[in-house]
């Protein structure tokens, strides 16, 4: 044990050292200002504005040394823990969390082999949350908040503004009592594992990590402490084997975006820069870390970094560009991580991740949308249904397609939404694109990201999964779908609105996706309710089958769209639009059925729970189809 | 069938529902339009990826606003969504007449799809509040409105999405001006 002095001046060290000085100055191009939550907030916004350094959320996001040195946090206070103070709130009285420790950690193994049998839905964030009395939680708050009298903040730890139109202000610091304490738990354990493994933990920055194992898996799911995520997301993503392969490379590219300036640059480049300018501000603005001050026109730093960082990248992948989602996953890595290492996460992020997500084509999106829905039919067919319907709607929509053909309804079932994505694809694409920032509340959002950079992509998929079956309950209240009675009568009266009961159901699906995830401020509601819970088919999903799966939906889509060219450019047009009635109703049968048969003779067969067995759909469906084609023949 | 009786009486009495697909170029302040009209509070600004969708009761008519994102590339993502619009809204800009000309482009782009033929058409001339706006007239004859849409109501209003300026008015075009028999 360390005595508190030299306990309080490394952790202010820790606090105070520049990312850069960290890493030794490995990297050529430092940004002038990295405000993460270690830093200080840039001085742009403490020495020149009053109103931000009155308002006490600025000192709170860092409160360490201001707090010790007004005499309001004696380290006494706060022996053995003081590097959590800032991050996890004055509130938290660490001589318990050192007492719950270390039975928590039994717990904790557990709590995972547990998973399968417990039915009971433990939504505490913590599992050794009983140890510590609310009491303390709530006196701790008062505490502080009394002790400096204005101290009540209304930003998170990160900057970001608590309240917003799905979570107030007190939800958030009452949910926020809880997982402040979570978090130093976790810690505590993280911390345990380091040491276990002869890892050092220097400057409360440990720059290694152990090496994979089932073990790191459940901690990383269980969240990787807030002030080691740059470092641990960069490791996981194995970043500096990418920055050491490119040294340099960023370099060159700020001296290319300085020359752009100067000389005439191509129309596409200057699109380009024109709407990452145009989106620069909008990044985050209920951040202060992203706002200026109010009569200071002056960026803030991040700001700043945020514009190289999006502008090299365009320049680094012209492919891709600059496309909107891009500014949230590289503002959010630029809390977190330097300049450099940012670009260089984001380019992993919209390579290895997401592949072609983000090109000007969009296939990439429409792929893992595809992916997506095939998972959701086969993981959750309870929430395919609620999705399922729309599609129908939308071929009646087409009346290209008569109902009454049964066949190439059926067939276009299998298959078709590959191709044409369901409407609700429109609501889960951007979660992808983004990553789920500003999709799920920040410290959900951050969680997931965690498991991303040690799982890989299939996470995403899981995520999203995991988000659709707790909406369940959600979808359940909505109107039941819309039957033919409905339809007829309406488009009587008028063609456009003829839809319009379907539509009425479609908006209120619309709205439960859009708005359900907002409100998952408890990062363990999806993880205790659904990621650790083995009678959930759809944690066996992995990467493996994220590859071939992705592999399969490009090459339906593909195929669908060369057959579609090669049967004619006038059916797929009148496939493709609905206002095109029935001009040639059977020869548009004849080709879509050509079409339909031809793919949907291939149906995707995902690996079963049986290890090893794989149980293939694709050998049940042909058979079925050959089996039909007899009976037709007959 | 509750669903197709409560829906028989809302004719009765008038109640209508329509849907109203809200387009622009990034930053026209079309998320903006949609918050402040459905919860009358300022959001403050970030660009849309994907949609928002939200429903705005107003004088017993039910508008079903999608708010799409304003990158012109993804465009493409949300283009099946079109079908069954019953009107289209266009938020422009009005201060950055830089930008009218690339508004102007888009704004015939959609309109010259197959699914929008002959669809309501409002434009709201957003930002009115901000000193080199240009007149909702003026916004008006640049995009030429006159002379190019013979087949369709339209309409341009000067709008301000901070303070609620010309919402309500444009919304109540809309709805008295979408019965409009079609030819």
């Amino acid at each position: 044990m360390q005595n508190d002095q030299q306990r309080l001046s490394l952790h202010n060290r820790a606090v105070f050292t520049h990312p850069y000085k960290r890493l030794g100055g490995a990297f050529p191009v430092k940004s002038p200002s990295v405000p993460n939550f270690h830093d200080r907030v840039h001085p742009g916004h403490s020495s020149s504005d009053p109103a931000l350094v009155n308002d006490d959320s600025i000192l709170s996001d860092h409160p360490t040394v201001e707090r010790s040195c007004l005499g309001q946090v004696s380290p006494s206070e706060h022996d053995g823990n003081l590097s959590v103070i800032d991050l996890y709130g004055d509130e938290v009285e660490s001589q318990r969390v050192d007492d719950d420790d270390d039975d928590d950690e039994d717990d904790d193994d557990d709590d995972d082999q547990d998973a399968t049998h417990s039915d009971d839905l433990d939504l505490l964030p913590g599992e050794g949350g009983q140890h510590i009395e609310l009491d303390d939680v709530t006196a701790g708050t008062s505490k502080s908040a009394s002790a400096d009298g204005v101290n009540k903040t209304h930003f998170d730890r990160y900057g970001f503004k608590k309240q917003n139109n799905y979570i107030s202000e007190s939800e958030y610091d009452r949910w926020w009592g809880d997982y402040s304490q979570y978090c130093v738990r976790r810690k505590h354990k993280w911390q345990l594992l380091l040491e276990k493994s002869g890892l050092p933990v220097t400057d409360d920055s440990p720059a290694r990590f152990p090496s994979k194992s089932e073990r790191l898996k459940r901690y990383v799911r269980k969240g990787i402490p807030a002030e080691w995520r740059g470092n641990a997301w960069w490791h996981f993503a194995r970043g500096q084997e990418k920055l050491n392969k490119n040294k340099g490379i960023y370099s060159q590219l700020l001296q290319k975006m300085k020359q752009i300036k100067k000389q005439n640059p191509n129309e596409k480049q200057v699109q380009d820069l024109d709407i990452i300018e145009r989106d620069l501000n909008r990044t985050f603005p209920d951040n202060v870390h992203f706002q200026s001050a109010s009569y200071n026109k002056e960026e803030p730093p991040i700001i700043k970094s945020l514009r190289r960082v999006l502008v090299a990248f365009s320049l680094y992948n012209p492919k891709i560009g600059y496309c909107q989602s891009m500014n949230f996953l590289a503002g959010l890595l630029l809390l977190f991580l330097d300049e450099e290492r940012a670009f260089w996460m984001l380019v992993i992020i919209t390579s290895r991740y997401l592949p072609g997500v983000h090109n000007i084509n969009l296939e990439g999106v429409n792929i893992d949308q595809g992916v997506l829905m095939l998972c959701v039919k086969e993981y959750i067919p309870e929430v395919w249904s609620y999705i399922k319907p729309s599609i129908d709607h939308h071929q009646q929509n087409n009346k290209t397609f008569s109902p009454s053909n049964n066949k190439v309804l059926f067939n276009m079932q299998k298959n078709e939404f590959l191709y044409r994505l369901p409407p609700i694809t429109l609501c889960t694409a951007s979660w992808f694109m983004s990553c789920f920032v500003g999709i799920v509340p920040i410290e959900t959002t951050l969680r997931i990201w965690d498991c991303l950079f040690y799982e890989e992509s299939h996470f995403l998929f899981k995520t999203s999964l995991a988000v659709l079956k707790l909406s369940e309950h959600e979808l359940s209240k909505t109107k039941p779908r819309s039957n033919s009675l409905n339809h007829s009568w309406t488009s009587n009266t008028n063609q456009r609105n003829g839809s319009m009961g379907q539509e009425d159901s479609d908006m209120e699906i619309f709205q439960v996706i859009q708005t359900f995830p907002k409100t998952l401020l408890n990062p363990n509601e999806i993880f205790e309710k659904i990621i650790f819970k083995r009678r959930f088919n759809l944690n066996r999903l992995d990467q493996d089958e994220i590859d071939r799966c992705r592999k399969f939906v490009a090459a339906q889509r593909l195929k669908f769209k060369t057959y579609g060219e090669l049967l004619g450019s006038a059916t797929s047009e009148a496939e493709l639009t609905s206002a095109n009635v029935n001009t040639d109703a059977k020869g548009t049968h004849i080709t879509s059925d050509a079409v339909n048969e031809a793919l949907s003779s291939e149906v995707y067969g995902f690996k079963k729970s049986l290890a090893g067995v794989h149980w293939n759909n694709s050998i049940k469906e042909k058979v079925k189809q050959m089996r039909k084609k007899k009976d037709r023949n007959d | 069938m509750g669903n197709s009786i409560s829906k028989a009486l809302g004719k009765l009495f008038g109640s209508k529902e329509m849907k109203i697909l809200m387009l622009g170029l990034d930053k026209a302040g079309k998320t903006t339009i949609l918050y402040k009209l459905k919860l009358n509070k300022i959001k403050t600004a970030t660009p849309t990826v994907g949609f928002n969708v939200e429903t705005v009761t107003y004088k017993n008519v039910k508008f079903n606003m999608w708010d799409v994102g304003g990158q012109q590339r993804l465009r493409p993502l949300w283009r099946h969504y079109f079908p069954a619009t019953t009107a289209l809204i266009f938020v422009v800009d009005s201060s950055t007449e830089g930008r009218m000309q690339e508004a102007k482009e888009e704004l015939y782009s959609i309109i010259g799809e197959k699914e929008m033929e002959n669809v309501v058409l409002l434009v709201w001339a957003n930002k009115q509040d901000l000193k080199d706006a240009m007149k909702p007239q003026e916004v008006s004859n640049f995009l030429e409105l006159k002379q190019n849409l013979k087949n369709q109501p339209w309409c341009v209003i000067g709008s301000n999405a901070l303070s609620g300026q010309g919402l309500v008015e444009g919304l109540s075009w809309i709805s008295s001006n979408s019965d409009v028999p079609r030819k």
